[in-house]
């Protein structure tokens, strides 16, 4: 009798195809591959932790019950961060008045401009699990992330925390390659100037 | 000689690492020209304190809470080899054991029906005589019952009228309890109408 088999081990497209054929272990361990990365990415979009527990619980869903139309020559993660991301700027979207408050005008090109044209979020009142989360992501370089523009912000992420090439991201993000690459410019000269600035 | 500063998509392909061609006149002007190399400098510390950021984990409860959500459709095949599989044991022991088992018990069974097999009439003469005893048996039970019921009267009627009398007796049963079940309703509709 052969062993069990050993999903950990076997590639995305494999545990994939496991799972278009009905197989539950198979969903958990996409589940159980992608919760942290996929749940970082959003958390990091929306600041928010029960937010983004919701919104990635959402994401998945959408992508387990949707498993049968993934095509085997595009990457499982790439499908996968593209839904998480449109369900996060989705989300931003609804919320256009704090994103507007916390990002600043989408037309400002520098870091003095952003800051010129942005509210000072943390002037709010915050609960204590605003604290926490605060905490959380409190330090200076989350703080500037959470300033950049939310597509500057999903590169630069895709970029240096999951480790995607230019073309998975333009690819992720339905994106030129062109206009993935002045983002991630964009965001690390404004993420340059925050940094810089929180210093002082 | 020309000198000038680094572009700021030759500085993304120094911080990207990149090794292709003309990438290392970017490098060697980096080292050489003291402002760009204090630019670079302070690039890098972005992209490294980035590759730190920590990857945040949800609540333990994610991966059930989306399973409760997900229909997963299992094939009847593997439905069916999966239960097999969690019967099975997981030690070699217990497995050679199990299948010691499985072979006595199959050749027990096989044995038995090759015995049946072969003493077909014997089992067709005990299966007659107990059918007629199991017959006998609901027949009396039947008749006792009525007599309990109705009286003598009605089971020696019944037997002098034979089948054509049990079947206007099961016909009329029928009808009556038809008729019963239509004036309820009636009775119930108009009482709904009334309220």
């Amino acid at each position: 009798m052969p062993p069990a088999l050993d999903l950990a081990n076997l590639p995305d497209a494999d545990v994939v195809a496991l799972a278009q054929r009905g197989r539950d272990a198979a969903y958990r361990e996409l589940i159980r591959r992608y919760e942290r990365p996929v749940f970082s990415l959003v958390f990091r979009m929306v600041r928010d932790r029960e937010l983004a527990e919701d919104l990635s619980q959402d994401t998945f869903i959408k992508v387990l019950q949707h498993i049968d139309r993934y095509r085997p020559e595009f990457k499982f993660s790439s499908w996968l961060f593209k839904i998480a991301n449109n369900v996060a700027i989705d989300h931003l979207r609804r919320r256009q008045l704090d994103t507007v408050s916390m990002d600043g005008s989408p037309h400002a090109m520098t870091s003095d401009a952003v800051e010129a044209t942005s509210f000072d979020i943390s002037s709010r009142d915050e609960s204590a699990l605003d604290r926490m989360e605060a905490r959380e992501l409190g330090s200076a370089i989350e703080t500037a992330i959470a300033q950049l523009r939310p597509e500057y912000r999903a590169c630069i992420l895709l970029r240096h925390v999951e480790d995607k090439s230019y073309e998975e991201i333009a690819a992720t993000l339905d994106l030129p390659l062109g206009t993935v690459k002045t983002y991630i410019h964009r965001a690390r000269h404004e993420l340059r100037g925050l940094l810089e600035h929180l210093k002082q | 000689m020309n000198y000038r500063h680094l572009l700021p998509e030759e500085f993304d392909l120094l911080l990207d690492d990149e090794v292709g061609f003309g990438v290392a006149p970017l490098r060697e002007h980096a080292r050489e020209c003291a402002q760009c190399r204090a630019q670079l400098k302070s690039a890098r510390v972005v992209v490294a304190a980035l590759e730190e950021l920590p990857r945040f984990a949800p609540s333990f409860t994610l991966a059930d809470r989306v399973m409760a959500q997900v229909p997963v459709f299992v094939p009847w095949h593997v439905a069916a080899r999966d239960t097999v599989v969690r019967y099975v044991p997981r030690s070699r022991p217990a497995r050679l054991a199990a299948a010691g088992l499985a072979a006595a018990g199959g050749a027990t069974l096989t044995g038995a029906t090759l015995w049946l097999a072969a003493r077909g009439d014997l089992v067709a003469f005990a299966t007659n005589i107990a059918g007629n005893h199991l017959r006998d048996a609901a027949a009396q039970a039947g008749r006792d019952g009525m007599v309990a019921l109705f009286g003598p009267q009605v089971v020696t009627t019944l037997q002098q009228g034979g089948l054509t009398g049990l079947a206007l007796i099961a016909g009329g049963f029928l009808l009556a309890a038809a008729a019963s079940a239509f004036g309820l309703r009636a009775i119930a509709s108009s009482a709904r109408r009334r309220s």
